[in-house]
């Protein structure tokens, strides 16, 4: 074996080496950095309905979402009931929500609690604009993480108007209008 | 033709063939919602003219910030609440206040009675300070009103009015549901709850807003009458807090003040609508607290904190 071969294998070891140092050094970097998620942030949202029609999946992973602690759990729900609703019952003719995913269960006089269907809900929005107006604003939209595929390039947020889509930590990947939501989603 | 270029004419043919199915399949997926998904304001914001019988004549801008209550005090005088502060018009005075105040009532000797949070505070003439103990953790005072015996306080945190002996004390809770004696309780969605006392017979009248009601009571707390209107039509209340403010006027009418649809009007004594002060498109987007005071010739005063400022009103002649 001469002298040219022993240095060149020296090179090799020495240049893998490196690229294996390199290599964990890098990862170790890269595992520290948060893996980062979408998120629509309430207090920007303006309910413009693009989450229902720009979302890569259909229907969208842009859902509705529901402050129990903040609802005043009101029979005349401006989130529930149209304007022009006739009664104030469950008919659908009275229902704001256009796919009927809202829901409302009687608990006692006067006090009715809502639900979200998620498997109905297609974050159009609208029921979260009538609890603005009317409400307390307990309704908002969220991007729910059980369906969300997390695109590099959201597609919702690039036509968000409001610039109301944001990055957020995976590890904490919900903006609540309550802290008393965490122990739900 | 040759076959080269039949074979052109159909790679063509079958190319424009996917493009087309391509921008088919592309803009079905972007269509926009259907019209079952607008959601419009509009129709309930607009006001017949003929209604609105009354015009904005004046405008008072307090020099404090986040103005949160209002009162006309037996005087004339207007009092006005903010952050940590009251004004007093015409003169413009300033006086401090410690923390800031949810709503203020005047007296006839000139005394000052504030709600703060979760007490009240009482000022004399001179300014001198006195505060009454906590109404509790909950408690949350959004109303006050003053007469020769007592002292009514709503409290939204707990649901309740407390009557006071005007020289305090423990107070006397009114509100309670107490179906045998028709008292169903009153039904506080958000902090929006307010009383006044009648004029005629020292009875009080409460809003209870998540009925979109007014109910009148004795001072001992039972109930004389209510009347209540729940629509999203300008004759009613709609939302989950409404009214969100009132005001008797010197004929016994009720000026009302409503958030979610922001609109000031005049209901007759059996609730039914006499006419509108100021109509929605005069307010701005989503103002909450439009607080209102009437004073002795029937002018209405409008506390409007997204444009910093009490706005008059009066009859239009």
């Amino acid at each position: 074996m001469n002298k040219n071969t022993k240095s060149g294998r020296r090179d090799f070891v020495r240049g893998a080496a490196a690229v294996l140092i390199g290599g964990a050094v890098l990862s170790a970097g890269r595992s520290r950095s948060p893996r980062l998620v979408w998120q629509i942030d309430p207090a920007k949202c303006t309910q413009c309905g693009r989450c229902a029609t720009h979302c890569v999946l259909a229907p969208s992973a842009v859902k509705c979402f529901h402050s129990y602690s903040i609802c005043g759990y009101c029979d005349l729900c401006g989130g529930y009931l149209r304007p022009d609703a006739k009664n104030r019952n469950t008919g659908a003719e009275n229902q704001l929500c256009p796919t009927a995913a809202l829901q409302r269960k009687f608990i006692e006089m006067p006090y009715y609690q809502y639900t979200i269907n998620e498997d109905l809900c297609i974050g159009c929005g609208k029921c979260v604009k009538g609890c603005s107006v009317f409400g307390n604003g307990s309704l908002y939209m969220q991007v729910r993480h059980d369906r969300c595929v997390n695109c590099n390039e959201c597609a919702i947020a690039r036509a968000c108007p409001s610039d109301a889509f944001k990055r957020v930590p995976a590890s904490d990947p919900y903006l609540l209008k309550s802290d008393q939501e965490r122990r739900i989603v | 033709m040759s076959t080269a270029k039949k074979n052109w004419i159909w790679f063509i043919a079958l190319m424009l063939l996917v493009l087309g199915v391509g921008i088919y399949l592309g803009q079905s997926r972007r269509t926009e919602l259907g019209k079952s998904f607008d959601y419009s304001l509009e129709d309930y914001r607009k006001v017949d003219p003929a209604l609105i019988r009354y015009t904005e004549v004046d405008r008072i801008v307090p020099n404090i910030g986040k103005l949160s209550a209002l009162a006309v005090a037996p005087d004339g005088n207007v009092y006005v609440g903010g952050e940590n502060a009251i004004s007093i018009f015409p003169e413009n005075r300033r006086l401090p206040v410690n923390g800031t105040p949810t709503c203020i009532a005047v007296d006839d000797a000139g005394t000052v009675f504030l709600g703060v949070g979760d007490h009240v505070e009482i000022f004399s003439k001179d300014w001198k300070n006195t505060a009454w103990p906590s109404l509790g953790e909950k408690a949350y005072l959004t109303s006050i009103a003053v007469d020769d015996w007592y002292v009514y306080v709503a409290d939204a945190g707990s649901r309740r009015v407390w009557r006071y002996k005007k020289e305090g004390g423990k107070p006397l809770e009114i509100g309670k549901k107490d179906w045998a004696n028709g008292v169903r309780g009153f039904y506080v969605p958000s902090p929006f709850f307010d009383l006044a006392i009648s004029r005629t017979d020292g009875s009080i009248w409460v809003v209870n807003p998540g009925y979109h009601a007014l109910e009148n009571y004795r001072p001992d707390g039972m109930p004389l009458s209510k009347w209540e209107n729940s629509s999203f039509m300008i004759d009613g209340f709609s939302g989950c807090c409404n009214p969100s403010h009132f005001a008797l006027m010197p004929d016994g009418g009720f000026v009302t003040a409503e958030k979610g649809l922001p609109r000031v009007k005049i209901h007759n004594v059996d609730g039914s609508l006499r006419c509108v002060v100021a109509a929605p498109d005069q307010f701005d987007d989503g103002v909450l607290g439009l607080d209102v005071a009437v004073d002795g010739n029937g002018r209405i005063y409008v506390l409007d904190p997204s444009q910093g400022a009490v706005r008059i009103f009066e009859e239009k002649k």
